[in-house]
């Protein structure tokens, strides 16, 4: 499957990735909107971390034998069949963040349900990939945990 | 190939897929005395707080069991393991097998109590059932009190002071949740719990006798001789691991069911253990002990399930870690928490309502606590689970982790997988 990646070396710390991320999980789906005024505020999936020297947006794996899913207490942390995609249906989590306490990347967020990259499901690149002025993710199908 | 598994929540279910991800056409049955499919044991509390619906505390959905060909017997309580003719006895059925995996979990530990065994207001708290009794009984007039303050009773007192008049809590130890908090970090998760939940504590104590009317306890009396007012009363002192079909048929059992610690056989070739009901070697300090918490019970499910297949999966890495929140507090821990011993070291790092305790072992990290700090504790818990050499990060391990912890070839590896861009 397509995953993504983020190269180091031509991150600059702006967080477009995160404001993008947001915006497509956000209900209005307007830029302005969700990062401004939008209740609940939406969250993004995807952090940069690091400084203005050296940094990095981290993103879910969406692993090829997921941990989050295997520790998930509720079921609720599924890997689908087809698109491989790991994503949390939210009316089974309770919120109880076993799969951040497993997530070996530190890849997943606390919220009232677990709060994670679901790779944009259906869209054909993801938010964050799309708006990198950087070129500093990329989604590409190989590579990763990938056998 | 016959596969038989006795118990279907987090061990039974993980050992019957595995099962079937390794062998396309085995038959396979799970017996569960429930009369539920497959549900979270955990999720109890949220359902008991109204926080989750029934329909949502079903771990698939039930179609998910005729596609992958998993027959789920649900009302079939096993009497007898006979290992002769390999064979199991629920109700009047016989069932042969090939394969065997004991998946019965765990029993609840009743202290004996005074007047206490048999009272309609007395209940357990482990099963959906319960659950659903103790919310038909729990109105807004009733003085609940729980006995234990450990992760199941506190998640139970939790739920009932959502419904309930009152929510007193009885407890033997000096704090609450002994298993996973110190002295420190119980002390203010006691605080938080006795303010947004209004529960009143009593620690140090024990209930030495009820006092009841028509087969109803009224109230409990303290071993310091008080006298708390009782309508309903949960029992979650602990659990212990249901052990006894195993021992019926002459398993090695300890205080929970032996067996190999990588492929989960037990003493016998055809049957295998899973779950809160074996005895797990924890893999940071080699010690035995019952490691009763779902993630451990479903990678011993599946290590089981696939040793059964014919295929190669162990479990090596049995350790506990927890994640659990009370009243928006979040609480964190991995690991060995309450070691003690010159080769541990600790440190604390406490800042308003967030603490972060971790314990080391020489230069590896071998625990957590973390209250309110728990992001990207997974970060944390693959470094006691891979042991890695804590000199050789480049981060502060007391910021939150992220990838820049760690020196560039390793963050590299974490950014971009085995990319060579
Ligand atoms: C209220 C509560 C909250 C919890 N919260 C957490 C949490 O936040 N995080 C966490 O990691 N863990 C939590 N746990 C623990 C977790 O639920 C267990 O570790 C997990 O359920 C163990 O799974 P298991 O498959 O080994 O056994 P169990 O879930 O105990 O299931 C065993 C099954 O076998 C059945 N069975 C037993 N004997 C027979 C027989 N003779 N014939 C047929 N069937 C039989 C039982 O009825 C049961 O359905 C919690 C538990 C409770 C009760
Ligand atoms: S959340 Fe973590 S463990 Fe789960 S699939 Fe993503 S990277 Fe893997
Ligand atoms: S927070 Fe939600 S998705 Fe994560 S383990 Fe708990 S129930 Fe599962």
């Amino acid at each position: 499957m397509k995953r993504i990646y983020a190269i180091e070396e031509l991150c600059l710390n702006c967080r477009l990735c995160e404001v993008h991320c947001k915006t497509a999980h956000s209900l209005s789906k307007d830029v302005f909107k969700a990062n401004k005024y939008e209740e609940p505020t939406p969250e993004s999936r995807v952090t940069v971390y690091g400084n203005n020297f050296a940094s990095a947006a981290l993103n879910c794996r969406h692993c090829d034998d997921p941990k989050c899913v295997k520790a998930c207490i509720t079921g609720a942390m599924t890997k689908d069949k087809t698109t491989g995609i790991v994503y949390v249906n939210e009316n089974k989590c309770i919120g109880c963040m076993t799969c951040l306490a497993v997530c070996p990347y530190g890849c997943i967020k606390q919220g009232k349900a677990a709060v994670k990259c679901d790779l944009c499901r259906n869209e054909n690149e993801p938010a964050c990939v799309k708006n990198c002025p950087n070129h500093a993710l990329i989604y590409v199908d190989k590579g990763g945990e990938e056998k | 190939m016959k596969y038989i598994i006795i118990g279907a929540s987090a061990a039974g279910l993980a050992c019957a897929e595995q099962i079937r991800k390794e062998d396309k056409d085995g038959e396979i049955t799970v017996l569960t005395k429930e009369k539920y499919l497959p549900y979270s044991r955990p999720s109890i509390s949220s359902y008991l707080k109204g926080a989750v619906k029934e329909n949502n505390m079903y771990l698939r959905k039930s179609s998910h069991y005729t596609s992958e060909g998993i027959h789920i017997v649900t009302g079939a309580q096993v009497k007898i393991i006979d290992r002769k003719s390999k064979t199991v006895k629920a109700g009047r059925k016989t069932y042969p097998y090939d394969k065997l995996c004991i998946c019965t979990g765990s029993k609840p530990f009743v202290p004996p109590m005074k007047n206490v065994d048999g009272k309609e207001n007395a209940l357990t708290f482990l099963d959906l059932e319960s659950a659903k009794r103790i919310k038909r009984l729990a109105n807004p007039r009733t003085r609940a009190v729980v006995i234990g303050g450990g992760l199941i009773g506190m998640k139970a007192a939790e739920g009932l002071s959502k419904i309930c008049k009152s929510v007193d809590v009885v407890e033997l130890a000096p704090h609450i949740l002994p298993s996973i908090l110190d002295e420190k970090s119980a002390k203010t998760v006691k605080k938080h719990i006795e303010t947004e939940g209004h529960i009143k504590f009593h620690l140090e104590q024990t209930v030495t006798e009820a006092k009841s009317s028509k087969n109803k306890i009224i109230s409990l009396i303290l071993k310091n001789g008080d006298e708390i007012a009782c309508n309903l009363l949960l029992l979650a002192v602990g659990v212990r691991p249901e052990t006894e079909l195993a021992e019926k048929c002459g398993l090695e059992v300890s205080r929970g069911i032996i067996t190999d610690p990588a492929t989960m056989q037990t003493s016998d070739k055809s049957i295998y253990a899973a779950g809160d009901c074996t005895v797990s070697v924890d893999m940071l300090d080699g010690s035995k002990k019952i490691i009763a918490l779902w993630p451990n019970a479903v990678n011993q499910g599946i290590a089981a399930g696939s040793q059964m297949a014919g295929g190669k999966i162990t479990i090596n890495k049995s350790f506990s870690v927890n994640a659990i929140d009370f009243y928006g507090l979040r609480i964190c821990t991995c690991g060995l928490i309450n070691v003690q011993g010159a080769k541990y070291s600790d440190k604390v790092i406490c800042n308003g309502d967030r603490y972060k305790r971790l314990i080391f072992e020489g230069g590896r990290l071998a625990g957590y606590v973390l209250i309110n700090s728990s992001e990207n504790a997974g970060i944390y818990t693959n470094l006691i689970e891979t042991g890695m050499d804590l000199s050789s990060l480049s981060g502060n391990l007391f910021d939150t982790p992220n990838p820049f912890l760690f020196v560039k070839p390793v963050r590299n590896k974490l950014l971009k997988g085995e990319l060579d861009l």
